[in-house]
């Protein structure tokens, strides 16, 4: 059975810099992106690599959409570059600001408006803020079922077969389709690189730009000051580290001191 | 009266040698046709600029053989054969000269000193030389004839050239043994052929005389007509090849019209240059490259000339009408593509010219750009290119990280500087080589050197892309890099990476951009010179120094080291047995950095061994990729309390005094 795929990437910066290069705006309270490049976070690669391989099985349509700044064009085209068939950007100043709930829903609306679709698939969690919210918002504004942490996904049936990885192991789900599922990555799933040809077909495509209007978004449920949930502060982790020296006339009454100390400290 | 001997004695019908010859002379040109017909097959190659130096080449290395005769005992026996037979083929159109034009060539001296007894020792040379070539072939069977399989048919070859050869002195026998020629002793292998034939009768020596003759007549047009369809076609490919060759260093790869192409790489053997097509119907067979390769020597399945030949044997298949088997993957293996370290070795070493590392970065661009199927870690450390620019991937470093404290100045804040240093990714991202830039910096400041770096402005050269098969990744980085140098008018750069100063002086010209670049054991052993530099502090012990493949083979870097090391007192230089042009490889070029080497033995421990034979405190090499797999190695065999692995930058740093 052909299936059409949803699969919603977003674009972050660069997650692999060294832990020194990490700043945070103290006013935006967002991390500054600095000349650190951006990329698509990983498991949205993942997901991209699912739905395509699915389709390359299935047959069927791959839509990728990202909700984002202009620059998460360059995020679509790699998506249509690995092999989705269209990319979509919703950029909209009035929605930039939105929480989680918030982009699940504009993620919502922007997928019934590409039309029927049988899957809908996130990464799991997301490369900046990581907090794993949007999948479970956005299956609940799409009135369909989530299913989490998937590695893998067959069809079988009219149905799908979902693999689910759990602590000690995974489980298998039967889904009536659409559903949405948050990809995790595992060795069947890690994302192709790209053809020469295909990045170069994609760079020649257009991906259109939808507006909070082509939305038809309720204005009270977008922007900040739709927003449920507020950052009040991020900070980097202090690692201090104090010096204390351990007295003692020999080996082994500094030594004595030293268990002493750390027994006192709780260490020990 | 004057020494002399009849034309064509005994053979009173010789005109219808012409006759005789035509079918045999029809059958060579059909097969040099097709042979044609199979270049035709590839791409249009321009080869003919610079004459004079091709023609300088063509003499040293098709006349001369300088490249066989490295090899004593192969050198002999082929200048003998070849040399033999070229004299007894002039020897031979002299005496048509004469029977021709009237040209006296078988009269007086002449006659005497060159057609008797020069042509005869030649021919003598060339007994010889078949005897050497058939007690080592079939005698000795060398690994690099037998492996990784016998293709040629060299034994028909042999057999042919020694029928003509023995045939040739019993009809001088003959000849000297029925007219009693006085002058028969200046042609001693005819006349130690004749003392046979003394006591036959005069009939007798007619007969044989004329039956020998013709016989050896058609062995040697048989000889011709089978040249073409046979490795004896080497006579004709290799010359041409040589004369052919391509002039620039081995280390470079061509460039692609991204704009224009069709296609990416090599997929089909007809997707080559005709003049690819040429160095494999001249390969000799030889397996000299393969002798050197340090994949086959490790135990992996590549093998240059197993490329070459089995190449070969698919294009004379696909222009015969057909090979189903796909070039890439069923005629090459992926295994065989990616053992490829690109050190140039087999260049280096073929007697003619001939050059495998083009063919197999073709496939890879084909596997990487059409096909995006190749090894995993490299497509890691491709993706961390087009994202960081920079392919060590989860390195806890920024590009300046190594500078911090130093006073290393970035060019944007420093205006012009003297010479940049051109610090490179693995100085930059790698931990142990990091302390190699800080050395080279403290260095180049003590010695008042004037330079400062591109900082985050640098990007990799693309080095490793172009190599692994990438070359659209390449040129993005290159031109990225090379508008950047422009921008701020760099002329002369320093480096301490091979694979950079190789990229930036050799490819980048090609992208428009063109640069005085140095190596950095150039630079300080310049500096060692002036007295800018004095390594005075005593060094007691053994050094050995590995030649980095793109810095000695592959752009002829092999003094400046070695000077570097001899200039430090007390430390004691040993060579290991393959070094300097017949340097073996670390294993990590090529893009093999990003390579797990899973077949047969690693390359860097094969060569860590080979030094540590030498039992060297030191272990010294200038390239970033060469140190970290020494570090490696080192650990492995459990000698890096004893051997200490070190780039020459740190080696002088000790030396100096006060620079660390
Ligand atoms: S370049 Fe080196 S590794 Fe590659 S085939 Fe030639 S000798 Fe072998
Ligand atoms: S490629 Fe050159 S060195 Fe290798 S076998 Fe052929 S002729 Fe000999």
């Amino acid at each position: 059975m052909p299936l059409n795929i949803i699969v919603c990437i977003k674009q972050v910066i660069d997650p692999e810099i060294p832990a020194s290069q990490f700043k945070i705006d103290p006013g935006t309270k967002r991390q500054v992106q600095g000349s650190h490049s951006l990329v698509i976070s990983a498991y949205d690669q993942n997901a991209l690599e699912v739905a395509i391989q699915l389709k390359e099985k299935q047959g069927g349509k791959v839509t990728a959409i990202s909700v984002g700044a202009a620059t998460a064009a360059t995020a679509l085209k790699s998506a249509l570059s690995m092999g989705a068939d269209e990319a979509i950007l919703v950029d909209d100043p009035a929605i930039a600001a939105s929480d989680q709930q918030g982009i699940a829903y504009v993620l919502a609306k922007a997928t019934q408006k590409v039309g029927t679709f049988d899957l809908v698939l996130t990464g799991c969690v997301s490369g900046d803020w990581g907090d794993r919210a949007v999948p479970a918002f956005m299956a609940e504004e799409l009135g369909i079922g989530c299913v989490s942490f998937v590695s893998r996904i067959e069809a079988k049936d009219g149905q799908v077969v979902l693999r689910r990885v759990v602590e000690d192991g995974y489980e298998l789900i039967e889904a009536k389709t659409p559903v949405l599922a948050s990809v995790i990555s595992d060795d069947t799933n890690t994302p192709r690189y790209p053809k020469l040809k295909d990045i170069m077909a994609a760079g020649k495509k257009t991906i259109p730009t939808w507006k909070a209007a082509d939305l038809v978004l309720d204005p009270d449920r977008v922007g900040s000051g739709a927003a449920r949930v507020a950052i009040t502060d991020v900070y980097l982790p202090l690692k201090e580290s104090k010096c204390e020296m351990i007295k003692g006339d020999t080996p082994q009454e500094q030594a004595a001191n030293l268990a002493a100390r750390l027994r006192e400290l709780k260490l020990i | 009266m004057t020494p002399s001997r009849e034309i064509y004695w005994n053979i009173p019908g010789h005109i219808f040698l012409y006759i005789l010859f035509f079918p045999f002379l029809i059958v060579f040109l059909y097969g040099m046709y097709r042979q044609v017909r199979r270049l035709l097959m590839g791409q249009p190659a321009g080869v003919l600029d610079h004459f004079w130096d091709r023609l300088r080449g063509f003499v040293e290395h098709a006349v001369l053989q300088r490249r066989i005769a490295r090899d004593a005992v192969s050198g002999l026996l082929h200048l003998s054969m070849s040399w033999g037979f070229a004299a007894l083929f002039i020897a031979t159109c002299l005496v048509a000269l004469q029977d021709y034009f009237g040209i006296p060539t078988l009269y007086g001296n002449f006659y005497l000193y060159f057609m008797s007894l020069t042509v005869d020792l030649f021919g003598l040379a060339a007994v010889a030389g078949v005897g050497i070539a058939l007690v080592r072939r079939y005698g000795a069977k060398p690994d690099r004839l037998l492996k990784p399989r016998l293709a040629d048919n060299y034994g028909v070859l042999l057999a042919l050239f020694l029928v003509i050869l023995v045939t040739g002195f019993l009809i001088e026998g003959l000849r000297i043994a029925a007219t009693a020629d006085p002058w028969g002793h200046w042609s001693p292998g005819g006349w130690l052929a004749s003392l046979p034939f003394v006591g036959f009768g005069e009939a007798q020596h007619a007969t044989l005389h004329r039956l020998l003759w013709w016989f050896h007549a058609i062995v040697a047009f048989a000889f011709v007509a089978y040249l073409p369809y046979s490795i004896s076609l080497h006579m004709l490919a290799a010359p041409a090849n040589i004369l052919l060759r391509n002039r620039e260093r081995s280390g470079v790869l061509q460039p692609i019209d991204l704009e224009k192409a069709e296609r990416f790489g090599a997929s089909t053997i007809g997707q080559y240059t005709w003049k690819h097509l040429l160095d494999l119907e001249a390969c000799t067979e030889c397996g000299r490259c393969q002798q050197v390769c340090p994949a086959w020597t490790t135990g992996k399945p590549l093998t240059p000339k197993g490329v070459i030949i089995d190449l070969r044997d698919h294009l004379r298949l696909v222009a015969e009408g057909g090979d189903s088997r796909k070039m890439v993957g069923d005629v090459i293996s992926h295994d065989v593509l990616w053992a490829c370290t690109t050190c140039g070795a087999c260049h280096q070493e073929c007697p003619v010219f001939i050059e495998p590392i083009p063919k197999i970065v073709e496939m890879r661009r084909h596997l990487v750009m059409e096909e995006a199927e190749f090894p995993e870690t490299m497509q890691q450390a491709l993706r961390s290119l087009e994202e960081r620019g920079h392919p060590f991937r989860g390195t806890s470093a920024t590009r300046t990280d190594w500078a911090k404290g130093l006073g290393v100045k970035t060019v944007a804040g420093n205006g012009r500087p003297d010479i940049l240093y051109w610090v490179g990714c693995a100085a930059a991202f790698d931990e142990r080589n990091q302390k190699v830039a800080v050395s080279l910096a403290k260095l180049m400041q003590r010695a008042g050197v004037n330079f400062s770096i591109l900082g985050e402005e640098e990007r990799c050269t693309g080095d490793p892309a172009r190599r692994i098969g990438n070359e659209y990744l390449f040129q993005i980085l290159a031109g990225e890099n090379i508008t950047t140098l422009n921008r701020y008018g760099i002329k002369k750069i320093v480096t301490s990476c091979p694979h950079c100063y190789n990229t930036i002086k050799n490819e980048y010209p090609k992208l428009g951009g063109s640069y005085e670049i140095v190596h950095h054991t150039e630079m300080l052993a310049d500096l060692t010179r002036q007295g800018r530099l004095r390594p005075e502090r005593r060094m007691d012990g053994v050094a050995s120094f590995h030649d980095p493949c793109y810095l000695g083979r592959h752009n002829g870097v092999y003094d400046s080291p070695r000077r570097l090391l001899g200039a430090i007192p007390g430390l004691q230089v040993k060579e290991m047995g393959r070094c300097r042009e017949r340097g073996f490889c670390c294993g990590a070029g090529g893009g093999l950095m990003w390579f797990e080497e899973k077949i047969g033995k690693r390359v860097s421990w094969e060569r860590t061994e080979e030094a540590l034979a030498l039992q060297p405190q030191v272990l010294a090499s200038a390239c970033p990729f060469c140190l970290i797999m020494f570090e490696d190695a080192l650990k492995v065999k459990g000698a890096n309390e004893t051997t200490r692995p070190l780039d020459l930058a740190e080696v002088i740093a000790q030396s100096v005094e006060g620079s660390d």
